[in-house]
């Protein structure tokens, strides 16, 4: 059959460029890899011009993808699955990674570019780097090849994958009507990700990703030349630049998980954001170890096994995330496109290589023959990148317990409370990385005399803990854990400025180290006060008593409020005004006073949480949260009527006719009504009477238990003498609906009918509201400590050209 | 021995623990009849929401309270009383899993996990003409 309209010439231009940069990277691979085994220009140049194809080739599968969604061919499978029609333009970008395709791309990219640049900076390790780079963009590409090699699939391709050709699609009706694109629409961006932190947070977590393969690749290029030691010149600097950005990168994450998901805070431990955060652990242990060993030697194997590590872990979380391993147990992970074998395959690859480099040169790799001084800054700069280390560890393994299951058959469950797990576990280590961070720097290299050293660090000592005390007592935290992780975080806060201050005299060139460490510091601080003194200030003031079943299930974290009821939540009166729909959301209105010594309220602030209708993900809450300087109140609806019910369900709604009289009383389920009067209806009020209509209308007066009044009219119609049909009239408020059936002129009597909803149907949502103090020094801290990186790098950058 | 020979043994001390503390810190997946069989220890039981019986929730009473009935992979109902508030959607649940213990006859829960239908796999319902989509959207 022929399909009109289709665009199959641009699938056909985008799967040249996916064969061409395949194709390309292979063949830049094998001669880089001769280039640097013969030490030959031939091999090298060609290598070069097969990079160089490359990257054009990455850039036309790039421009290809982004042409085909932004002209909406939804017959492409990618297209129809992640755009639709009316998507606003500045989600254009969201489209393109929100699919496992082009989220590969985006990591190809990143390492096309950084390849790129590190092959115009002309250099010596230009062959061994690349032939790397090229060997890993061939694995990545090859994700992206959907061609069969016997019976299995290699990769998944956005531009050859039709959407009349899916598997789960091929069979249905519409792909048998020739025209069948003009009844198409997307499927569009799922409404969750319809955000902003969606267009910034991939792009930047994937360059992180991307830059650790260079220090990985700088490090193999070392050992496979056999220049064991010259290697970390160059490393350097992008290990810092790696460790900005992923920092950066993950940071973010916490940020718009946060601002837009209702996960109650900024972390929580979800295996895809641990995945990201051990790369970055070990990579920066791998950094200080870098530093260490370039300014005194004998750290070398420690450093190599922890480069190696973060490229290694990058792979195994893309693993994770990818291969549909974490099945349920994250909110996050792609759904599984049948390439866990190839993910597989990429790993191992990978692992084999930095272990056969490693243990081929093991012998070689140079070692300080005398031992460190307990007293020096080498010593415990060890310490802290060991400590990094097995703090990563312990975040692996339990992120890991899937895998576990898979590979032994066993039936652990993650830890049920992941986010007291790894707090339990992962608290002490940030107090040592803390206490390492504040004292170390005041250590020299080599040796140090201990006198020297306490002299050295007894201001800053005695500064912390006077500190810790007063904040300890003003935030009444008494716990002795905190009180001792505050001393810490304050201990590094100030060691790291008065080392700038005093010992490298203020420069700026100088105080990247000073200024990160202390960001970071700070960071904890705010982690710290933030998550230890939050306050669910949404305390079920309900009399309902669940403690005889014990502490565990007393949870009386969720508040119910009720439309127009006021309830005290913490130091705010609290008041749900309404609802409100906006497309996709419907935001929930709720009032923050405070209450005057008069007894009046003064609306401070209102907070407007809403719920996303979401058809792909089910209904999603998102937060609503107010900031101020010292503190944030973060609120979210945990459950609510979503829908109005206008059809009249009838097992929820009491129906009772009444024959009455004028004057007469009824009392209904939320208000009493008096019949005023009978009269004649003007006959424009309605506009479903015409003229000749003969229309009566009851004047009825309700009054609520507030004793406010209410009027309401229905109508008696009577229309070409033969046909009755009654107006009835409605008020929400009171619940009732009242149409009026029937008169009786011989005794004046009438029939009205009254529809009730049956309980008190009231509208109201439940609600948890969480009062997050200073946490804004958690996110000062985080751009203190990205600014102190950047300061690092460009420092570590003059210093390697020299 | 080299003080780094120390911070390595206490290194793999550490990690030891670690693998330790976090496999006793696990709880299994497992059935009602064992996690009745065992009324203190903590469970994880993956199981179906039993449709024919009425959920429980009265927000006005005790919004974190919500009673339902599941039935688990052996066939086995048992009544589950959820500390927490009702799931949005949880209707449309296809599986569930609970997380909690036995307490005399009825299951106390206090995390619940949901896996809901994917529309991804069903196919043509989810075809939109661009009328329709607008359509939906002006509704909304």
């Amino acid at each position: 059959m022929e399909f009109v309209g289709e665009h199959l010439l641009i699938g056909k231009i985008g799967n040249f460029f996916v064969i061409f940069s395949f194709i390309s990277a292979l063949l830049g691979a094998i001669s880089y890899f001769f280039a640097t085994q013969k030490n030959d220009n031939g091999w090298k140049s060609l290598g070069r011009i097969s990079f160089l194809a490359h990257g054009v080739g990455v850039l036309g599968i790039v421009s290809t993808l982004f042409f085909m969604i932004f002209n909406q061919y939804f017959e492409y499978h990618y297209i129809w699955q992640h755009s639709s029609s009316d998507l606003p333009l500045r989600y254009i970008f969201s489209c393109f990674w929100e699919g496992q395709e082009g989220s590969f791309l985006l990591w190809a990219f990143w390492h096309m570019v950084l390849g790129v640049i590190f092959l115009f900076i002309k250099n010596e390790w230009e062959a061994p780097v690349l032939a790397v780079f090229s060997l890993v963009q061939v694995f990545l590409i090859s994700m992206l090849l959907g061609v069969y090699f016997i019976d299995y699939k290699i990769g998944s391709n956005p531009f050859t994958m039709l959407l009349r050709e899916h598997p789960d699609f091929m069979d249905i009706p519409l792909f048998s009507n020739p025209n069948y694109l003009e009844n198409l629409d997307g499927r569009g961006l799922n409404p969750l990700l319809q955000n902003y932190w969606m267009t910034i947070h991939p792009p930047t977590l994937f360059l992180g990703f991307a830059s650790t393969l260079m220090p990985f690749a700088i490090g193999i290029a070392g050992l496979w030349t056999g220049k064991y030691k010259q290697w970390l010149k160059p490393a350097i600097p992008w290990t810092f630049f790696s460790v900005l950005v992923l920092g950066v990168g993950v940071l973010m994450g916490g940020a718009w998980a946060y601002e837009a998901l209702s996960f109650g805070g900024f972390w929580a431990w979800d295996p895809v954001e641990n995945a990201s955060l051990v790369p970055w652990l070990t990579l920066v242990g791998a950094g200080h170890l870098m530093i260490v060993e370039h300014k005194r030697g004998g750290v070398m194997k420690s450093l190599l096994f922890l480069t190696f590590l973060t490229f290694i872990l990058v792979l195994y979380s893309s693993f994770l995330t990818r291969s549909g391993i974490l099945g349920d147990a994250s909110v996050h992970a792609f759904t599984d496109l049948g390439m866990s074998g190839q993910l597989l395959l990429y790993l191992l690859t990978f692992i084999a290589i930095a272990l056969f480099v490693f243990v081929l040169r093991y012998k070689k790799l140079p070692t300080n023959k005398k031992e460190e001084e307990f007293w020096s800054r080498e010593f415990w700069m060890f310490i802290g990148a060991l400590v990094l280390f097995i703090s990563s560890f312990q975040i692996t393994f339990s992120t890991s317990i899937p895998v576990i299951n898979k590979i032994f058959g066993s039936s652990l469950a993650p830890p049920s409370n992941a986010i007291e797990h790894y707090n339990t576990w992962q608290a002490p280590f940030a107090i040592l990385v803390l206490l390492l961070m504040g004292f170390s720097q005041f250590l020299n290299y080599k040796d140090t005399p201990l006198k020297t050293f306490y002299g050295r660090i007894i201001r800053g000592l005695v500064i912390s803990a006077a500190l810790s005390i007063g904040i300890g007592l003003s935030l009444k935290m008494f716990n002795p854990f905190y009180l001792f992780m505050l001393f810490a975080a304050l201990f590094a806060v100030f060691g790291n400025l008065e080392y700038w201050l005093k010992f490298l005299k203020g420069k700026i060139r100088y105080s990247g180290a000073s200024i990160s460490h202390a960001g970071f510091a700070l960071m904890m601080l705010g982690t710290l006060i933030s998550m230890s003194n939050q306050k669910k200030i949404s305390n079920n003031t309900s009399t309902y008593d669940v403690s005889q079943l014990g502490e565990e299930f007393d949870n009386k974290e969720n508040i119910l409020l009720m439309k127009g009821d006021t309830l005290q939540m913490g130091d705010y009166y609290v008041s749900y005004i309404g609802k409100e729909k906006q497309g996709v959301n419907i935001r929930y209105g709720v009032d923050y006073m405070t209450k005057n010594e008069n007894g009046s309220y003064t609306k401070e602030f209102t907070l407007k949480p809403q719920v996303q209708l979401n058809e792909r993900m089910g209904n999603v809450p998102e937060p609503d949260t107010r900031h101020f300087l010292l503190k944030d109140i973060y609120s979210h609806v945990t459950w609510a009527v979503l829908e109005d019910k206008k059809e009249q369900d009838s097992s929820k709604v009491d129906v009772q006719t009444k024959n009455l009289h004028v004057g007469d009383t009824v009392f209904l389920k939320r208000s009493i009504l008096i019949i005023d009067s009978l009269r004649q209806t003007n006959l424009s009020r309605h506009a479903e009477l015409r003229s000749g209509d003969i229309a009566v209308e009851a004047a009825l007066t309700f009054w609520d238990f507030n004793t406010d009044k209410h009027h309401l009219f229905p109508v008696f119609v009577l229309r070409d003498s033969s046909k009755v049909f009654s107006i009835p009239a409605e008020s929400e408020e009171l619940g009732v609906t009242v149409s009026f059936d029937r008169i009786y002129p011989n005794n004046g009597s009438i029939d009205l009918t009254f529809i009730e909803k049956k309980t008190d149907q009231k509208e109201f949502i439940v609600m948890q509201a969480i009062l997050f103090p200073y946490i804004n020094l958690l996110w000062l801290g985080c751009i203190i400590m990205a600014i102190g990186l950047v300061v690092s790098v460009k420092n570590r950058l003059s210093g390697s050209k020299k | 021995m080299k003080k780094t020979h120390i911070a390595g043994i206490i290194i793999i001390a550490i990690a030891i623990a670690a693998i330790i503390g976090t496999l006793s810190d696990s709880s299994t997946y497992a059935n009602f009849t064992e996690a009745f069989d065992n009324p203190s220890a903590e469970f994880h039981v993956v199981g179906v929401l039993n449709r024919d019986k009425e959920t429980v929730y009265n927000p006005e009473e005790n919004p974190n309270e919500f009673i339902f009935y599941m039935i688990d992979k052996e066939n086995v109902e048992k009544k589950v009383v959820l500390h927490r508030t009702k799931p949005q959607d949880f209707e449309r649940s296809e599986q569930i899993v609970i997380i909690g213990k036995a307490v005399e006859g009825d299951f106390h829960a206090n995390q619940i996990l949901m896996k809901c239908p994917s529309k991804y796999n069903d196919g043509s319902g989810e075809f939109k003409t661009p009328e329709e989509h607008k359509g939906t959207n002006a509704a909304s």
